[in-house]
């Protein structure tokens, strides 16, 4: 991929949020006043899902990177990790900034401590937020990828648990709206408007990784640099 | 391979973003004194710490005795054999007197002796009631090193004594006392591996490993030392139990962290809701009386941070038989803070309640103990921010007050 190609992606990205936020906004037809008590704050929906949805892949990234460093020692493994964990941390913020938004507006209360889905996704976000700022408080080294891998691994056992919390335990968060199953499908306009926003943020958050990884790999050639320098 | 008492098979070993040790072949045999004394930077260190299984192996195994140690999968066995190990940093918590760290030291090894006589050669006796921390930089390198050689003096069979840079920070005299000591191991039978640029251990070496491999010194006949065979003492057992009970009677670190957090949380909650006006049977009563005991355990175990003074939290790991923590303390503190709430609260007293309050702290600490522990090995491991994990707790905790509510113990 050509230097300037990551950021093409991430910026078509960024497009196709706007685009979304705008036909949220704008276009997507209001829901019955008698399924919710915030019709209006339904609409964060169209930005809410997408964002989760492009945060399960920077995760499943985050995991895959841990493994490849972990069990293969592999630099692009390495800089999958670092890359899943900042995107993630990005994606997760969305997700966790937008479904308190929309909580406040339809529960009365922006979050809360018992309801599985919410707290084990937020506590993904937290995981990607400590992987960020711990490797960042820490030389790069052996001692770090390992102990930053090992937790990469072990956080992403929250993933299924986040999947599968609104079937098993559902107390406020509503269930799955695709392949949920008879009561969670949507239709026409509406999904229309939500395919739009999986397909944006799924561009962004390639776009984000890609530029992530990049940003590392230079990280990497200068620290190399810099090594080479020391020893003249 | 078995009549090694260490073997260093194909070891590779990184450091930071370098490999220190490439596909290192060691054995050491009962009887050899191996002195490594390359340049600053060789990987003296890292051969001590590879060889008692502090640091992951990138490949190859280590074995004592011919058990195996540590492999390149992690797989790591308990010593079945005692060994003894001076860390290049002391690995002593400041808050244990040196008697007890050097009767740690000797637990560890399965048999006590009289320690006197060896504090006397090193002039150290007349401090063996004061902390580590109230020792000078030399004294505490002393009692390090002793705490290394503790093992070849309590046991007749053939031991390993890892030593990194024991003649650091030793006056004369006491440089000659190790080197007898070592004279003295060393016809014991014992094998040790000294890291060290002190030309004096040449004398006591039988080879020296540096770039070019294992050379044997050709010196004349090592002095023979012979002394009184010291008289065994039965061990105590329970060792990082019982250290860390006395650490935490001693400091009271576990009241001065855990039971302040516990003690501001129940003052602050107090202020804020009168407790009588909150109905019988809510998540908001049941949540209020295990908040205090939850923040008290939230604050982690702070005997990790007080092992993190001169590696001690290393020396601990490396002996693999278990680490000293404030579990008893935390559950004494999540009983006391719960009862505490109870009759701030002005409820019925139940038992149930102060026992699972005394639960909450003792598990909440364990979680973030682990977290702290499993970052140990970074090179700041205080600058990780494991905190930020600690909201996966909170769930849990949620869970919790809801089946105390469901349940009407209150």
């Amino acid at each position: 991929m050509s230097k300037r190609g990551a950021e093409g992606i991430l910026l078509l990205g960024f497009l196709g949020i706007g685009l979304t936020l705008g036909l949220a906004l704008l276009k997507a037809p209001s829901v019955s006043i008698n399924a919710f008590e915030s019709p209006d704050a339904q609409r964060i929906f169209y930005w809410h899902v997408p964002a989760a949805w492009a945060a399960f892949i920077a995760f499943g990234f985050l995991f895959v990177g841990s493994a490849m460093w972990f069990f293969k020692r592999s630099n692009l493994g390495w800089r999958m990790h670092v890359a899943g964990a900042e995107a993630g941390l990005a994606t997760g913020l969305m997700t966790v900034w937008s479904g308190m938004v929309w909580g406040a507006a339809e529960w009365g209360v922006p979050w809360d401590w018992t309801d599985v889905r919410l707290n084990t996704f937020g506590l993904l976000t937290f995981l990607a937020l400590f992987l960020v700022l711990g490797r960042q408080s820490q030389p790069d080294g052996v001692e770090t990828r390992d102990t930053f891998s090992t937790f990469g691994l072990y956080g992403f056992v929250l993933v299924p648990i986040t999947y599968v919390a609104t079937r098993l335990w559902q107390i406020r968060h509503p269930g799955p709206v695709v392949g949920g199953g008879d009561g969670g499908s949507l239709a026409g306009e509406m999904a229309v408007i939500l395919f739009i926003g999986a397909i944006s943020f799924t561009i962004f958050i390639i776009g984000h990784i890609l530029m992530s990884m990049r940003i590392t790999s230079l990280e990497q050639r200068l620290e190399r640099i810099q090594k080479s320098m020391d020893k003249v | 391979m078995t009549d090694a008492l260490l073997s260093m098979n194909n070891v590779t070993v990184r450091r930071g973003m370098r490999t220190v040790l490439s596909k290192l072949n060691l054995q050491v045999s009962s009887g050899q004194v191996i002195l490594f004394n390359g340049t600053n930077g060789e990987g003296k260190s890292t051969i001590i710490e590879t060889a008692t299984g502090l640091i992951p192996l990138e490949s190859g195994s280590v074995h004592h005795h011919g058990e195996l140690l540590i492999d390149k999968s992690g797989k790591a066995g308990k010593p079945k054999h005692p060994f003894g190990l001076t860390l290049q940093a002391d690995g002593c918590m400041g808050s244990q007197r040196m008697e007890e760290h050097l009767l740690t030291a000797m637990d560890l090894t399965g048999s006590r002796i009289e320690m006197d006589s060896m504090l006397e050669r090193y002039n150290l006796k007349h401090r063996k009631h004061d902390l580590i921390a109230q020792l000078s930089g030399g004294q505490r390198r002393k009692v390090a090193m002793l705490a290394g050689l503790i093992p070849g003096f309590t046991s007749s069979d053939p031991r390993l004594i890892f030593l990194d840079e024991p003649g650091s920070g030793l006056d004369q005299a006491s440089r000659v006392s190790l080197i007898e000591d070592i004279h003295y191991l060393r016809g014991k039978g014992h094998a040790l591996l000294i890291a060290s640029h002190n030309k004096e251990f040449e004398e006591c070496a039988t080879h020296q490993y540096n770039s070019d491999g294992l050379v044997e010194i050709g010196h004349g006949p090592s002095p023979t030392i012979t002394r009184e065979n010291e008289r065994l003492i039965p061990a105590k057992t329970s060792i990082a139990l019982r250290t860390g009970i006395v650490t935490n009677n001693r400091t009271m670190s576990t009241l001065a962290y855990n039971g302040v957090a516990g003690f501001l949380t129940l003052g602050i909650l107090l202020a804020l809701v009168e407790p009588t006006k909150l109905d019988t049977g809510t998540i908001q009563r049941s949540g209020l009386i295990l908040s205090s005991a939850f923040a008290a355990g939230l604050v982690g175990d702070n005997m990790i941070q007080l092992l993190h003074e001169h590696r001690s939290l290393a020396w601990w790991r490396a002996h693999k038989q278990g680490i000293p923590s404030s579990y008893i303390h935390g559950a004494v503190l999540g009983f006391a803070l719960t009862l505490l709430t109870i009759f701030a609260m002005d409820l019925t007293i139940s038992w149930e309640l102060p026992l699972i309050g005394s639960f909450l702290t003792t598990s909440t600490m364990f979680l973030v103990r682990m977290f702290d522990l499993t970052s140990a090995r970074l090179a700041r491991p205080r600058a990780a921010f494991t905190r930020i994990l600690t909201p996966i707790l909170i769930l849990p905790f949620a869970l919790l007050v809801q089946w105390i509510t469901d349940s009407n113990l209150i």
